[in-house]
Formats: C-alpha cells, sequence, structure tokens
C-alpha cells in the first residue's frame, strides 16, 4: 500500500470511517504488532499495545499532519507506547520455544531457510540488545526506514540513529560470536 | 581501516535510503576500502537474516482487530476522536478551553486561599468572643476530564446561596448534559445541622429504606459531656435513579451545610472489561477444545494449566465487571448529622473567668507569636537561595572589576 493510499485512509479515519481503519489496521497491524513485540518480547503486552497503537491511529487522524509518511507516524506512535510500557513494567521474556514453535506454523520458504539452530542463535543475540538497539535494527533493516525516518519514530537526533545503527549491529554480532563460541 | 563515519553510512547504504551525496561518498569509499566492503556484505546478510525472520514471524492473532473495534466503537473514544477533527474552530477552541483552565484555576487558587485565610480569622475570633463556630459557605462546580476521557462531574452547593448555586449549574450545563450519555458511578455528599440527631438518623434511614435503599455504615457519636456537641454519619446505598429524591428527602431533615455530588464516567472501563471478558472467553473455549483432542500426558497439563489461569483472569475481571456495574446501579451517600443548638445568651464572667480567659488568651499570642517567627524563618530559608545568588554574583563582579584594575594597572 503507497503512502498517498495510507493518508487517504487517515483522512477518511478521521472522518470516522470504520471499514477505512479496518483496511489501516489490515496494512500495517502485523508489522506494528511484530515491532512491538521485537522490543518488549512479550506476546501478551504486544497484544495489548497493538491495539493500543490501533486505537491511537483511530483517535488522532485528525491530528496527523502529513509532515511524514503515515507508516512513519504510526511506527513513532508505536515506538512510544511500546517504550513507555517498558518503563512501566519488566517485561517477561516469552520462551523461546515458544516462539519457535508459534513461528513454525507460518513459516515461509524464505524462513525455512534459517535452520532451527540459526534462527535461536539470532533471538538469543537480538534478546540480549537493548529495546533502542533493537528498534534500530527493525527499522532499519525490516521496515527499510531512512535515518531521518528513524530519527522521527523513536524520537531523537539523526546522529544518534546513525550512531545506534552502527553499535546495534556490532553488538549483535558480539552476542552471535559469544553464542557460538562460548566462554 | 574504515572511516567511522562511512561506518555510520552503511546501514542505511545497505537498505537503499541514503541521499544521493552520501550514496555517492559511500561509493567512493567502496571501491578502495576491502574493509567498508567487508562490512557492507554483512550488513546486507544481517538484513537478510533479520528480513526473513519477520517474514517467518507468528501471524498478527485477529483477536487484536476485534478488541480494537470493540474499543473505537465506544462513545467515549468516538467522541475524543471527533473533538480532534473538529473544523477550523477546533484549535481556537481548545486554546481558549486551556487559557480559561488556566485562569479559572488561577482564580479558584486565590479564592480557595482567600476563604482559608477568612475563615481561619472567623474561626480564631469566634474562640476568642466565645460565640459558636460559623461555616463559611462558598458555591462551586468544577467539571473536569482526565487523560482516558473519563470524566468527573463535582458539585458542590449551599443551601445559604441558593440562586448562586442555580446561576451556577446552568453556567456550567453543557458538561453534565454530555456526561448524561454515558454509565456513570455517582457518589453524593450531604451534612445536615439538625435539633434532635437521633430523631434525623431514624428518619434518614427510613427514607432510605423507602428509596429502596440500605445503610451500609452508621457511626453515632453520643456526647459525654453537657457541652459536647451531638454527631452522627451514616452511609447508604440507594438506586441511582433515586438519588437525587433521597438527597432532596435528606436535605428536609434540618439545614443543609453542604451538598455534593460526584460522578466518575465509568463507561469505558466497562466496554474495555466486556472486550476483555469476550477475549479470554473465547481463549477458554479454544482451550477446551484442545483438551479434547488429548495428546501427551505433558501436552495435557500444559494446556489444563493455560486453562486454569485463563478461568482465573476471566473471574478476576468478571468480578471488576460487576463491581463497576454495580457502582452505575447504586449511589453511594454519606451522610453526616449534626446537632444544631440555638445559641445561648453568654453569663457575664466572673474574676476567676476572666484571670482564666486572660491567661489562656496570653497563651493563645504566644503560641501565635511562636508560629509566626518559625514560619518567618522557614520562609527566609526558602528565599535564601536568591539572596545567596545575587551575593554570590556581586563578589564575583567585584572581584573581576579588582582584577581587571590591578592588571591595567
Amino acid at each position: 500500500m503507497s503512502d498517498d493510499d495510507d493518508r487517504r485512509l487517515l483522512e477518511r479515519i478521521a472522518k470516522r470511517d470504520r471499514v477505512a481503519f479496518e483496511t489501516f489496521f489490515r496494512a500495517h497491524g502485523s508489522s506494528v504488532h511484530r515491532f512491538v513485540r521485537d522490543l518488549v518480547r512479550d506476546d501478551g503486552l504486544a497484544e495489548e499495545l497493538t491495539s493500543d497503537v490501533m486505537v491511537e491511529v483511530w483517535r488522532s487522524a485528525g491530528k496527523y499532519g502529513g509532515r511524514s509518511r503515515a507508516r512513519t507516524w504510526v511506527f513513532g506512535i508505536a515506538h512510544h507506547k511500546a517504550i513507555d510500557a517498558l518503563r512501566k513494567r519488566r517485561a517477561t521474556l516469552v520462551p523461546l520455544d515458544e516462539l519457535l514453535g508459534a513461528a513454525s506454523d507460518a513459516e515461509t520458504p524464505e524462513a525455512a531457510v534459517l535452520r532451527a539452530d540459526e534462527r535461536r542463535r539470532l533471538e538469543d543475540a537480538l534478546t540480549s540488545l537493548s529495546p533502542e538497539h533493537r528498534a534500530v535494527l527493525e527499522l532499519t533493516y525490516v521496515e527499510g526506514f531512512s535515518q531521518k525516518e528513524i530519527a522521527d519514530v523513536v524520537d531523537c537526533p539523526v546522529a544518534t540513529v546513525k550512531t545506534r545503527a552502527f553499535y546495534a549491529k556490532q553488538r549483535l554480532r558480539d552476542a552471535l560470536a559469544t553464542a557460538e563460541h562460548p566462554r | 581501516m574504515m572511516k567511522h563515519e562511512i561506518a555510520e553510512l552503511l546501514p542505511f547504504y545497505a537498505n537503499g535510503t541514503l541521499d544521493p551525496a552520501d550514496r555517492a561518498r559511500v561509493e567512493a569509499e567502496l571501491s578502495s576500502c576491502t574493509d567498508c566492503a567487508a562490512e557492507l556484505r554483512e550488513l546486507e546478510a544481517l538484513g537478510t537474516s533479520l528480513k526473513s525472520r519477520a517474514d517467518g514471524a507468528a501471524p498478527m492473532p485477529d483477536h487484536i482487530l476485534d478488541n480494537a473495534l470493540a474499543r473505537i466503537a465506544t462513545p467515549a473514544t468516538a467522541r475524543a476522536a471527533t473533538r480532534l477533527q473538529t473544523a477550523w474552530w477546533g484549535t481556537p477552541a481548545r486554546y481558549a478551553t486551556a487559557a480559561a483552565l488556566v485562569v479559572g484555576f488561577g482564580a479558584s487558587a486565590f479564592a480557595a486561599y482567600h476563604a482559608h485565610e477568612l475563615a481561619t480569622s472567623q474561626s480564631t475570633e469566634a474562640v476568642r468572643v466565645g460565640a459558636p463556630q460559623q461555616i463559611t459557605r462558598a458555591d462551586t462546580l468544577v467539571y473536569r476530564a482526565d487523560d482516558k476521557n473519563a470524566s468527573k462531574v463535582h458539585r458542590s452547593m449551599s443551601a445559604g446561596n441558593p440562586q448562586g448555586a442555580a446561576d451556577t449549574t446552568a453556567q456550567a450545563a453543557a458538561p453534565p448534559a454530555e456526561a448524561k450519555q454515558h454509565r456513570l458511578a455517582k457518589t453524593a455528599r450531604i451534612e445536615i445541622l439538625v435539633r434532635d440527631v437521633e430523631g434525623a438518623l431514624r428518619r434518614a434511614q427510613s427514607a432510605v429504606r423507602g428509596a429502596g435503599g440500605d445503610v451500609t455504615a452508621l457511626a453515632d457519636a453520643s456526647p459525654r459531656t453537657e457541652g459536647a456537641v451531638h454527631g452522627a454519619s451514616l452511609t447508604v446505598e440507594v438506586p441511582a435513579s433515586r438519588l437525587d429524591g433521597t438527597l432532596d428527602t435528606l436535605a428536609t431533615l434540618g439545614t443543609v451545610q453542604n451538598r455534593a455530588i460526584d460522578a466518575e464516567d465509568v463507561d469505558a472501563a466497562i466496554v474495555d472489561e466486556e472486550a476483555r471478558l469476550r477475549n479470554l472467553r473465547r481463549e477458554e473455549t479454544d482451550l477446551r477444545k484442545l483438551m479434547d483432542k488429548g495428546g501427551k500426558v505433558d501436552e495435557i497439563l500444559t494446556v489444563q494449566q493455560n486453562l486454569s489461569d485463563v478461568r482465573g483472569q476471566i473471574e478476576q475481571l468478571d468480578a471488576t465487571h460487576q463491581h463497576d456495574l454495580h457502582r452505575v446501579a447504586t449511589s453511594t451517600i454519606t451522610v453526616t448529622l449534626t446537632e444544631d443548638r440555638p445559641n445561648a445568651v453568654p453569663a457575664k464572667p466572673g474574676p476567676s473567668a476572666r484571670i482564666d480567659g486572660a491567661w489562656h488568651s496570653g497563651l493563645n499570642a504566644l503560641a501565635d507569636t511562636v508560629m509566626s517567627f518559625l514560619t518567618t524563618i522557614v520562609w527566609c530559608i526558602a528565599y535564601a537561595p536568591v539572596p545567596l545568588a545575587l551575593a554570590g554574583a556581586a563578589y564575583a563582579a567585584t572581584r573581576f572589576i579588582r582584577t581587571r584594575g590591578a592588571t591595567a594597572t
């Protein structure tokens, strides 16, 4: 779905169009859910937060000024709510087995390329990172956001985004190396 | 050796979002820097892994959409959203409301401070001349909304100025009219001066039972000495629809000193509870189906544990839900009854009473003086940083001027 489509949907949502809301939810709900789940590492909390984010979209669609892409705006709300939730409560880690088991039901051909032990190491390594580093990795490599867009989402200067992206990758590499050759 | 600035740009070169100038800088560096090329390969591999992981992640459960749709169907959410997308007058109206709130808060704070000062001085005066204590009466009406769009209406009316109270109510008619559309949990309190506390207590209980309510707490403090005032308080619950009528009946027991109603909008909370209960019951049904299918012992035990957890959550949430519904269906009134004695003509005090009075007046004056002295010290401590900062600045300026003078010399 293009940014123009998203903007039109937000305009309709601002006029209380429930069909537009449902369309917008189906277009972005999954990626928002995945993003907040990666940040908070808690399935139950991620579900609550996804619902909160989308209800906030419904409430605040009239506030969207169009200065950034609609998707960036939604991810900004999601990031804010996830970090807020992490501050409020210490997130319970989801057992890795559960994550892998849940993922196996909907495994795509691309995902099948990753062997189970590689995925396990990647999950472990991601879990060891800070939420800020996980957010930057997800937004850079999965969502394909630019530095400026990530700065808008996580509400910090572009220079900080660049530094975080650099160190996030370093930390991930260190964590993966430690998992492969435990001391 | 790879340049740090290039290393920081590489992730965004890898995801294809760099602007043309930065992209050209990175490409120029890549052609000559083998470390940069190796780093880029690593980043591309990382991107592929993370994308594959995202593509293979569990799909979002459908009930999240159901939950969000249920939540946006609540009037409170819809109304908040309508306010946000109002036409051209929306923003000025919000600024005007904010300005009115700031001015109103300032005025209220000033009025409260002034009323407190007045009450304190009247009270002190009344004690000194031996007259019965006067109660300062004030009419206020406040409307406010919290961050969850729940609204609270607090109304305080005195019997001393019914016209003023009516005017205030009329001026703020819009917010309560809006609040009526929602499920409100109401509480009220009424303070009444009565000639016969015991008789009033009996009539109050009878009025409450007549309205279909019941007494939930009663405290009757009988006077132990001759000069003490008889007082009693009782807490009652009445059907929400009979709240105003019951308050009116209670008001006929004597002279109303204070009458207040608080209303909390619990509509959003109830709708949210209902949506969460629906989801939990659906989850419970799914788990029961899994149980029925059977399987290995450890799998059955896991499902059983999950089922037990979900059942616990349902019962807990259901209790909260029932409690909220009960709060909407019934209103709580706290009634305070105080004996109203006719003012006795004070007898002319004898010499011993006058000496005693002088002694107590002296003690009171001494206590006032000590308190004023202590208050002054506390004020001085609180304001100390200001003169200290000024003195420090003056000292620094003097030293600077002297040093410059010495250097020039």
